[in-house]
């Protein structure tokens, strides 16, 4: 008999394994044809960093500060930059990224004060020599960057106007505050 | 009634030679088919999307096909040449010759042959001994041992496979295949044969070297098994006659169990079709299923399972037979 109960026992097991290929046989793919179609990477995917684009400048946003340079625990990011003409930031005019070095820490784009840097959704790099993975976060924003550094001219103007608004309207609200404070400032 | 195509042509040589030209068009045309389905099945079970050149994938099979014809044939140094040759051969002919022997249609057949059950069951163990010649003939240790096991494998599954055919014959007191479908017109011998279905279906698996029982060709054990030395079309043969075999053993199964060509409303022919490429269905189901059976557990489910319960299934039907 008991021959008998592993024959049933087995066949059950037989029948729930087929169930199990026959369910994941009725559900979608989950696997993509990655050279023809590629996929999109999720918000938290971190790879090389780049620099994003700022709206209202049209370009990126990179001050030269060098605050990611000195934080990277790597050491794999080098800056320069220039100030332009009438203008009062700086702009970086090289940002030279060695990945091979790069561990994706994020400490960079923690610090940094335009929050200009973020991370790059290509996830299929490769190389043949170290020097491939040397990547010049500046170059694809060559093209734009006079016209970028017009639109912060005008940028800067404007807000150089709301300052000086400011500081008038500042000014304005001392001299009627001014009268109160006369008994303290009269001594 | 029924009409003998072989006996149309007043020549008996041009007979023969047109059965075969049309199974053999047939097998290699339903062979790349059947390779196509099975990996686009396979790929939907592993959640993959499967083969994609061409409308569904369908040119995959083509240049396959191109690339095995084009390669080059190897034959490995001490190999005994004419056995390594001939054995390719010797394991897909006999689906070739034994195919001519199905009733596809109530109206016409290849040929009707009063003791077609016999000659089947004989002439399908021949590609038993292509299989030992191939692995003999390939002076390959891996080879040698997936033969080995292929004729083990074989010889005890072919006892279950004739014991589940004996009741049929039984029943209808005829070896012709033909007979045997007409005999099923007014209800498929599957509702009083259940079981022998059953072992038919586990025991075709096990004659077809098919997953859960291929172990003649375990990949991870042993290469590729008794195929491992052969490259280019020789290779290619042994992959059509795996999918002939499967198509052989449907075919058999449909017309013994489940009425051959007997189907409400569509044509007879299509209906034979629509059952055998279920039946090949299932098996592959079965394959992207279940774990290959380890030795042991193979001799032990044929020798101590199937051959018993058959020999019941068996006893039964002729105790029902001689009561009713």
């Amino acid at each position: 008999m008991g021959l008998v109960k592993e024959i049933i026992d087995g066949s059950k097991t037989l029948l729930s394994g087929m169930k199990v290929t026959w369910d994941n046989f009725r559900k979608p793919p989950v696997t993509s044809q990655y050279p023809i179609e590629k996929i999109e990477m999720s918000e938290a995917f971190r790879n090389v960093i780049v620099l994003i684009e700022k709206e209202d400048i049209g370009s990126h946003d990179c001050i030269d500060c060098k605050a990611c340079e000195r934080v990277c625990p790597s050491f794999c990011i080098s800056l320069d930059g220039e100030r332009p003409e009438g203008l009062r930031r700086k702009r970086a005019t090289e940002f030279m990224v060695d990945f091979a070095l790069c561990s994706d820490c994020g400490l960079c784009l923690d610090v940094c004060p335009t929050d200009t840097l973020g991370y790059s959704k290509v996830h299929d790099e490769a190389g043949y020599h170290r020097s491939d993975f040397l990547y010049d976060l500046i170059e694809p924003w060559a093209d734009k960057e006079e016209a970028a550094r017009k639109r912060l001219k005008e940028i800067e103007a404007k807000q150089a106007e709301e300052r000086a608004q400011r500081a008038a309207a500042r000014k304005a609200k001392k001299a009627v505050k001014k009268p109160s404070r006369k008994p303290s400032g009269a001594r | 009634m029924k009409t003998d195509i072989v006996q149309l042509f007043d020549n008996p040589y041009l007979a023969l030679g047109a059965t075969i030209a049309v199974i053999m068009a047939y097998l290699s045309v339903n062979a790349i088919m059947l390779i196509w389905l099975e990996r686009k099945l396979s790929a939907r079970i592993q959640r993959r999307i499967g083969p994609q050149r061409g409308p569904w994938g369908l040119m995959q099979q083509i240049f396959d096909m191109g690339k095995l014809l084009s390669k080059e044939l190897l034959t490995p140094a001490h190999a005994n040449k004419l056995l390594y040759v001939i054995a390719p051969i010797m394991v897909f002919a006999p689906v070739v010759a034994l195919s001519s022997l199905f009733p596809i249609t109530r109206t016409y057949i290849f040929h009707d042959f009063n003791i077609a059950i016999v000659l089947i069951l004989a002439i399908s163990g021949i590609n038993v001994v292509g299989i030992f010649l191939a692995g003999w003939g390939s002076n390959n240790k891996y080879a040698l041992l997936g033969a080995v096991r292929s004729v083990a494998q074989n010889i005890s599954y072919e006892i279950p496979l004739i014991l589940s055919v004996i009741p049929i014959v039984m029943i209808t007191r005829t070896m012709s295949l033909y007979d045997i479908a007409l005999a099923q017109s007014a209800y498929p011998f599957v509702l009083v044969q259940p079981i022998a279905l059953i072992i038919f279906i586990i025991a075709a698996t096990a004659e077809t070297n098919r997953a859960p029982f291929d172990i003649p060709e375990a990949e991870s054990e042993l290469v590729a098994g008794f195929h491992t030395e052969y490259s280019g079309m020789r290779f290619g043969l042994f992959f059509f006659a795996e999918y002939s075999h499967m198509i052989f053993a449907c075919a058999l199964a449909t017309v013994l169990f489940l009425g051959g060509w007997h189907g409400p409303i569509l044509p007879d022919a299509v209906w034979f079709f629509i059952k055998v490429y279920a039946l090949i269905v299932l098996m592959m189901w079965f394959r992207w299923t279940f774990p290959r059976l380890r030795f042991d557990q193979l001799m032990k489910f044929a020798w101590v399972v199937l051959v018993p319960l058959s020999l019941i299934n068996l006893l039964i039907t002729t105790l029902v037979l001689k009561l009713v």
